[in-house]
């Protein structure tokens, strides 16, 4: 690398904007998407709305860097294997841990509020994302970290798509992740979940550890966060890495998760990817010079309100009736 | 009669805002209390009169406003929203609009008795015209809605840059002054020292009169909106909805009417912050302000007034607190030994390569520093009011009051 | 369980409340979070030195009012830093650096045998809470030695002007070389559209087939000052600015990052001019090279950090290979006295190298050198070091930066000397650089010495 010299600009290579906003809006759906499940099965198995959930994802993403990048753990104990295994057993290490984290939490914080009005609940895990969040930018310092992925800025072309290794990994595992959920729904245990999530005294009277339902669906729900919390710090959307605003991203998953209906889950992938797709639309297309900057940021907001003033339960989601 | 202060023969007596004897005394005291703490005579308390002191407590005098608002809408009513800092922010620049002398940005120069009700009342009717989205349906969809309204407004107030100043720039808000018509001289000024009434005043002193007086109506109209027909519908709605309806309490409207009065609360609230901050991006009306009231309310005690004001209090000075305690265990830590310094050292990170959970110097160190540590407290404190005393520090004040009350009984 | 929690609750409140008060109703706010690491590392026999130096020197007749006790025989300068926000990683250093500088020059008799200690306070990048902290530390302080953020100073400086208070502003707005602007200010380092204007100069002084530019940056006046300067630097050198992003970047919010990472991928231009954070700058350069962008990336120093090409950095290898950057003061590897001597002293306050340590030891030296005119004229008042400083006409850093006047023509006093570097992953994984290579340690390019200064490249408002 001598100093000073460059390549200069050439050609504008990977596919035109319409193929680039399609790959965008798989990618970012994706993400959407896994946070919005993740919220949607807390809040089906404990009546929860989770306000923390974006500090969770922060927080496994962070612990994913710190894994892969200071602790180097477990590259350190199998130095011979490729890097992507190494990379893997972080992250899958780093799934374990805030599993562990997300049981911890609704066992400290959640499990005395048993029985409390919802909004007191919500402004509990408002708390708690207060504290978590503060706590997690303070290890993550000023600057972002990178989460050591081995993936790097590749690109892999299929036909007109340019996709980078990293977003193909996104669809992949969101892809795993969401038959390893419809395969967990059929286990005892899962089944158990529908149990409570549909009526709590009634599967209680059968015999079901309502407690544990509690603590698992949280487990899992921190853990689909820690996924998408990775997949948001990296390449290409943050290329440095996890940073402090990292914890607000998840708050955009919120109007997917009421697009799509608060008890559905089928419907947080449906709205993850259409909040996903109309991001990304708007991104490339309403660039309007009166629109000025950051319209795109509240496109999935619009769209919320669009949708609570025509089906207020979301697409999927469960109506209430209520005859006075 | 006396020594039965609860004992009330007369129906305006049982209604009365203050119904005891010693609530009336402990009022008039207080109310006296706040009238002399700038002129430095209160014994203990000599050191409030200092400025930025006084500027602490115009500024809990502003917070209690913007809460009382919440309170109604949250402690009163019921409904959960994350969208107070929008309100103010509308109530904000409203008040830019109106009052603030024209320049660079669009301003008509009018005076404090226009702009500061139009704040409350234009925040209002915005709050009325976005209400319905959400009301018309039961759950927490009110808070998603308010949630989404602070970005929505993050971004509107981010690119109006006529009307705001612009992202990380801001612009001039009216000064705190009585006019009574454009004319050059104010007629009452807060922000030159001057005398009233023969004592001299700092600036400081004088905004925060101006401003305890204004909480103070603030507070009466709100302990007052709690015995009429509203107020009990609003509480009707709280404790239970469905049974509201059949009563005849109808939950649309109500909510919608607790929503705007809410709403113009923060709207006032909004544009006596930016007035009295005077340089405000339109940043600063963020997610963080909305849970600071949020914060206010619950550790206060959500539904009480005076738990209201008591949160204000607690919140706003909390941080000036921790500070001072902060760095007065790394005082200790540095210059004494023995057990406290050897807790105060584990406590405080006193340089670079010292381990502590709080970083008080400025320069590299780890740890929280002492904004991360108010918010994590801040997070702590909800948490452990909700779980704890769900009436917040009202709650512990009854328990204290009771205790005195029935000793040597224990209940 | 439930009834001891909520005791335990009440003691805690109680026992903060009290010892708030304990120390807040007593002495005034001695908030001297520097005092004690500047006392405690104090060298006991270079004190009795000073001692005797100053029971001559401590003329009875040096005029004070706030911020200077002469019977303790201390100075105190306010710093109002950012140190947990957006700026905060680079702030600390530059307060480390305070204190390193201040530490030597009390350990060698400090001002006449006056210490100088600091009290820095977190303002937290809010300007509320800067004029806030401002307005706590204005009866305190002799002067600010440094005031983190251009729109807070802005916020501050009226105020400044009516108190009659100095104030060296972090930041490099071309406002304080402003006569308009700057009466209580010191302006020091290149300002940002100067910096654009020797980047792109440089630029295209090395890459002469370049045609095309575009430019992003941040709102207010860090972003707009410098997205000005590389317009009037592209108008110029003849280039044209294909995509003009000025103003749209906020370092919150995604989706802003995307759209000028689009824009600037599908405007194809050869040079990109980005000013705003780190963290956004990398996101906008990672996701317009995955649009396929391929061109020259520059931008205002405060955009770069050197970990953007730290050794675990997915973009460190483009980026290094592909951008130009400027600094203010010299760097690591820089080989000059005041850079070793500096070295020296913060070798074993940084956990790694860091060059913006040197803008610490810049502001410091500015300071400095007003306190001891001041002090020679017998007046250290608040209002005594403004005059002092106003009158300095040559400040030197002994090769820490470009020196500084403050006295003369605006159009004279303005800062056009730049160091011009590439980002230097190796040396930064090895620990030897700071993860800069110099390519030109003073540099003006034609654009910046022809340039005539009246005022500010970029206008405040309101």
């Amino acid at each position: 690398m001598t100093p000073g010299m460059v390549v200069l600009a050439q050609e504008v290579a990977g596919g035109n904007e319409f193929t680039r906003m399609v790959v965008e809006g798989l990618s970012l759906g994706t993400i959407y998407a896994l946070l919005a499940v993740g919220f949607v099965i807390i809040f089906k198995a404990t009546q929860v709305i989770n306000f923390a959930h974006g500090a969770i994802a922060a927080l496994g993403a962070f612990v994913v860097a710190g894994a892969a990048t200071i602790l180097d753990i477990p590259g350190r104990w199998i130095p011979d294997a490729p890097p992507w295994i190494s990379w893997a057993g972080a992250v899958i290490l780093a799934m374990v841990a805030m599993a562990l984290i997300g049981t911890g939490l609704e066992r400290l914080f959640l499990r005395p509020m048993v029985g409390e009005e919802l909004f007191a609940v919500a402004i509990v895990t408002l708390g708690i994302d207060i504290v978590l969040r503060n706590v997690t930018n303070d290890f993550i310092g000023q600057f972002p970290r990178p989460m050591g992925d081995p993936f790097g800025i590749e690109f892999l072309d299929l036909g007109p798509f340019r996709v980078a290794h990293t977003q193909v990994l996104q669809i992949v595992v969101a892809l795993i992740a969401v038959g390893a959920i419809t395969m967990f729904f059929r286990s005892r245990l899962g089944i158990a979940m529908r149990a409570t999530a549909f009526d709590q005294e009634a599967a209680r009277a059968q015999g079901i550890n309502v407690g544990r339902i509690f603590s698992v669906s949280w487990g899992i729900g921190a853990v689909l966060a820690t996924l998408a919390g990775v997949f948001i710090s990296m390449f290409p959307r943050r290329s440095t890495g996890v940073d402090q605003a990292t914890a607000f991203f998840a708050f955009r998953a919120f109007p997917a998760i009421i697009i799509g209906g608060l008890d559905s889950i089928v419907g947080g992938i449906v709205g993850g990817l259409l909040v996903g797709f109309a991001e990304s639309a708007a991104t490339v297309y309403l660039t309007f010079d009166f629109l000025g900057s950051g319209f795109a940021g509240i496109v999935p907001y619009v769209l919320m309100l669009l949708v609570l003033v025509v089906r207020p339960y979301g697409i999927f989601g469960t109506e209430e009736i209520r005859r006075v | 009669m006396r020594g039965r202060p609860l004992m009330h023969t007369r129906y305006q007596a049982d209604q009365a805002l203050m119904n005891t004897g010693t609530k009336k005394t402990l009022l008039v005291v207080f109310l006296l209390f706040l009238t002399l703490v700038p002129l430095a005579v209160v014994p203990g308390f000599r050191f409030l009169a200092q400025g930025d002191w006084l500027r602490l407590l115009s500024e809990v005098a502003i917070f209690a406003i913007g809460a009382l608002g919440l309170n109604i809408l949250t402690g009163l009513a019921g409904q959960v929203s994350l969208g107070h800092a929008f309100f103010m922010a509308v109530g904000a620049y409203t008040a830019a609009w109106l009052g603030a002398p024209a320049g660079p940005f669009f301003g008509l120069g009018l005076p404090i008795w226009i702009w500061l009700p139009a704040a409350g009342i234009v925040a209002a009717l915005v709050g009325v015209a976005v209400g319905p989205t959400a009301i018309r349906v039961r759950g927490l969809y009110l808070a998603f809605v308010t949630l989404g309204l602070v970005f929505v407004g993050e971004y509107v107030f981010r690119n109006w840059t006529a009307l705001t100043g612009g992202s990380q720039a801001g612009r001039t808000f009216p000064p705190l002054e009585v006019k009574l018509w454009r004319e050059e001289e104010p007629l009452i000024d807060f922000f030159t020292p001057g005398s009233w009434f023969g004592v001299e005043l700092s600036a400081q002193a004088k905004t925060y009169y101006f401003l305890a007086a204004l909480a103070i109506l603030f507070v009466v109209l709100a302990k007052n909106l709690q015995r009429t027909k509203v107020g009990r519908a609003f509480q009707s709605i709280r404790d239970r909805d469905i049974a509201a309806e059949i009563m005849g309490v109808n939950e649309f409207r109500y909510k919608l009417t607790a929503f705007g009065i809410s709403s113009f609360y923060a709207g006032v609230a909004g544009a006596l912050f930016a007035v009295f901050t005077s340089r405000v991006i339109p940043e600063q009306w963020n997610l963080l302000l909305s849970v600071e009231f949020i914060a206010i309310i619950l550790i206060g005690g959500a539904g009480v007034v005076s738990g209201t004001i008591l949160g204000s209090v607690f919140v706003v000075i909390l941080p000036r607190l921790v500070e001072n305690f902060t760095n007065w265990l790394a005082g200790v830590a540095q210059q004494e030994t023995g057990l406290l310094a050897g807790f105060a050292d584990l406590f405080v990170s006193t340089g670079p390569g010292n381990f502590g959970f709080v970083n008080t110097q400025a320069g590299v160190a780890p740890g929280l520093s002492t904004a991360q540590l108010n918010q994590v407290l801040f997070g702590l404190l909800i948490i452990g009011f909700l779980i704890f005393e769900p009436l917040g520090l009202y709650g512990i004040w009854l328990r204290i009051r009771n205790y005195w009350k029935g000793w040597p009984f224990t209940y | 369980m439930k009834a001891k929690s909520k005791w335990l609750a009440i003691f805690l409140v109680l026992g903060l409340v009290l010892a708030a008060c304990g120390d807040g109703g007593g002495a005034e706010e001695t908030t001297t979070t520097e005092g004690g690491a500047v006392d405690t590392t104090e060298q006991p026999t270079d004190t009795t030195e000073a001692m005797t130096s100053t029971t001559g020197g401590e003329a009875m007749d040096i005029a004070t009012d706030v911020g200077v006790d002469l019977e303790a025989g201390t100075i105190t300068v306010g710093l109002l830093s950012d140190l947990s926000g957006v700026f905060s990683a680079l702030v600390q250093v530059i307060v480390t650096g305070h204190e390193a500088y201040w530490e030597n020059v009390n350990a060698n008799g400090g001002i006449g045998g006056l210490e100088v200690q600091l009290n820095a306070v977190d303002t937290v990048y809010d300007p509320a809470t800067h004029v806030q902290r401002y307005e706590e530390l204005k009866d305190e302080v002799v002067a600010f030695g440094h005031s983190t953020g251009s729109p807070h100073t802005v916020a501050i400086n009226e105020q400044l002007q009516t108190d009659g208070i100095l104030a060296i502003p972090l930041t490099w707005y071309s406002g304080w070389t402003d006569p308009a602007i700057n009466a209580n200010l010191l302006h020091h380092g290149v300002p940002y559209c100067i910096e654009a204007m020797n980047l792109i100069g440089y630029i295209q002084e090395q890459n002469p087939d370049i045609a095309t530019v575009a430019i992003a940056s941040n709102p207010g006046d860090y972003g707009l000052d410098s997205a000005e300067g590389a317009k009037i630097a592209a108008a110029e050198a003849g280039l044209e600015v294909v995509y003009d992003g000025a103003g749209l970047i906020n370092a919150a919010d995604e989706a802003t990052l995307t759209e000028v990472a689009n824009g600037i991928a599908n405007s194809g231009a050869d040079v990109a001019f980005v000013t705003t954070s780190p963290g956004a700058f990398g996101s906008i350069f990672g996701q317009a090279l995955a649009a396929g962008y391929q061109g020259i990336w520059s931008g205002a120093n405060p955009s770069f950090n050197p970990a953007l090409v730290g050794p675990d950095s997915q973009i460190a290898e483009p980026l290094a290979a592909s951008s130009y950057w400027s600094a203010y003061t010299s760097v690591w590897t820089s080989d000059t006295p005041g850079v070793t001597e500096a070295k020296e002293l913060v070798a074993d306050r940084l956990p790694q190298p860091t060059s913006a340590v040197f803008e610490g030891f810049v502001e410091a030296s500015i300071m400095h050198a007003a306190l001891q005119a001041a002090y020679d004229a017998g007046d250290l008042t608040q209002a005594g070091v403004l005059n002092a400083a106003k009158s300095l006409d040559n400040v030197d850093f002994n090769g820490l930066g470009p020196s500084e006047a403050y006295v003369g023509e605006a159009n004279d006093q303005l800062q056009r000397t730049s160091l011009i570097f590439q980002p230097d992953p190796e040396g930064l994984a090895s620990g030897e650089s700071a993860g800069e290579t110099v390519l030109e340690a003073e540099y003006t390019s034609d654009i910046a010495e022809n340039y005539v200064f009246n005022e500010a490249c970029y206008a405040l408002e309101g």
